[in-house]
């Protein structure tokens, strides 16, 4: 082995020594320090060099106190963004996880969409009156299944928050999705063509709805 | 599994489902690395602060998406990368804090007088510090914040072997700096 060849192999290293100290080196990199470490004499002592790199670092970096005060600032600022934390035993299981799901953006919370869905649905059935009732698993399928629909897609920045409460607003339910694309079938509590019309456009002029497609219309065919 | 043998994975599964009790527990585990890593990055306590405090909430609004392919604590760290660059280039004026200053050697001394006023673990530490801030920061990362090549690499978003060069430059800086100031260590 030439004198440079040897030097480019020490240099390599010297490279890898921080990375064998801090535990992370793997593979052929790991085999070839060990391999040095156990043949070269002068390995020792460039590993006691590293670990002096490695304590003066850990000296400089630990000279830096963060605020005592860090975690309650924290806190408070989580409070800030989603709300004080509720206590459990004031509020339902269902209204737990819907406001876990809220404060979670419309881009990321699709899957969390279903499962909540699911809640819903075997907790209230809405009709087009917008009443809520008691009822029947399988009957409720029934309905629902009959009800006039629109599967819109919302904007991933559409907060759930306000999508919730345009929804609330309307008399619309979610009573399916979201697909894979991310589309929900939205309940439209329309009597006739010309009501479903007016909602499907109401919905489609919302900044919220990326896309609106006709579904299933009132029986009178407007 | 207590809270104390949790997986930092697991905790952010569990902020995912809004669990403040798991984010208050990664904040415990990891503010204060986050926070000297930005420190150390900017030069200001106080960007540190406002900086380690964002990348937590940003940990509880993008916990739902963490797909685990890197460590949490790679990923936080690229999160106040990302952050503390972001404020840097707000700021436009290349602003230094009292405290940063303080850190900066001071010129009256020449670097072999200051050396012989302090050991050679002082010396290794100036030389650290006075390194330039992209040798500087794999130094931190790999000897303080215990990434491996690849992470350092994810947190900088660098090639792995850009991480190796700036290793090698840095380290050979050291051996300079101490050998000038009478510590030959053999290398380079």
């Amino acid at each position: 082995m030439s004198a440079a060849e040897k030097m480019s192999r020490r240099d390599e290293m010297e490279t890898l020594l921080p990375f064998y100290l801090n535990g992370s080196l793997e593979g052929s990199d790991l085999e070839a320090i060990e391999e040095w470490l156990a043949s070269d004499p002068a390995a020792l002592a460039a590993l006691g060099e590293a670990e002096a790199e490695f304590s003066s670092t850990a000296a400089a970096n630990e000279t830096i106190r963060p605020p005592a005060d860090a975690l309650s600032r924290f806190a408070r600022a989580l409070d800030a963004e989603v709300g004080p934390a509720r206590k459990p035993a004031g509020s339902s299981w269902l209204a737990q996880a819907w406001g876990r799901f809220m404060a979670v953006p419309a881009g990321v919370a699709w899957a969390a969409a279903a499962a909540l869905l699911a809640l819903v649905m075997v907790q209230s059935l809405v009709q087009p009156g917008g009443q809520s009732h008691d009822f029947e698993i399988a009957g409720a399928q029934d309905d629902l299944a009959k009800m006039p629909f629109a599967l819109v897609k919302f904007k991933p920045e559409a907060k759930m928050a306000d999508i919730a409460g345009f929804l609330d607003a309307n008399k619309l339910k979610i009573i399916g999705g979201p697909t894979a694309d991310g589309v929900f079938r939205l309940a439209i509590p329309a009597t006739t063509a010309a009501d479903y019309e007016r909602l499907r456009g109401l919905i489609a002029a919302q900044p919220l709805a990326e896309t609106v497609i006709e579904g299933r219309k009132p029986a009178d065919g407007g | 599994m207590t809270a104390a043998t949790e997986t930092d994975r697991a905790l952010v599964d569990r902020v995912a489902k809004g669990d403040r009790a798991a984010v208050r527990l990664l904040f415990m585990r990891h503010h204060a690395r986050i926070y000297r890593f930005v420190a150390r990055q900017t030069g200001s306590e106080m960007m540190a602060d406002d900086i380690a405090n964002e990348v937590f909430l940003e940990l509880w609004r993008q916990a739902p998406g963490f797909e685990g392919r890197s460590e949490v604590s790679t990923w936080l760290l690229g999160i106040a990368r990302f952050k503390a660059l972001s404020l840097l280039r707000k700021k436009k004026e290349d602003w230094i804090d009292d405290e940063a200053a303080a850190a900066v050697p001071d010129s009256a001394d020449t670097p072999e007088v200051a050396t012989m006023k302090e050991d050679k673990g002082a010396a290794l530490r100036r030389f650290i510090d006075a390194l330039p801030q992209e040798h500087r920061i794999v130094i931190d990362l790999a000897y303080y914040q215990g990434q491996s090549v690849t992470e350092i690499g994810e947190v900088l978003d660098i090639p792995v072997a850009t991480v190796k060069t700036r290793m090698f430059y840095a380290r050979k800086k050291l051996g300079e700096a101490l050998k000038a100031a009478g510590y030959d260590r053999g290398w380079p």
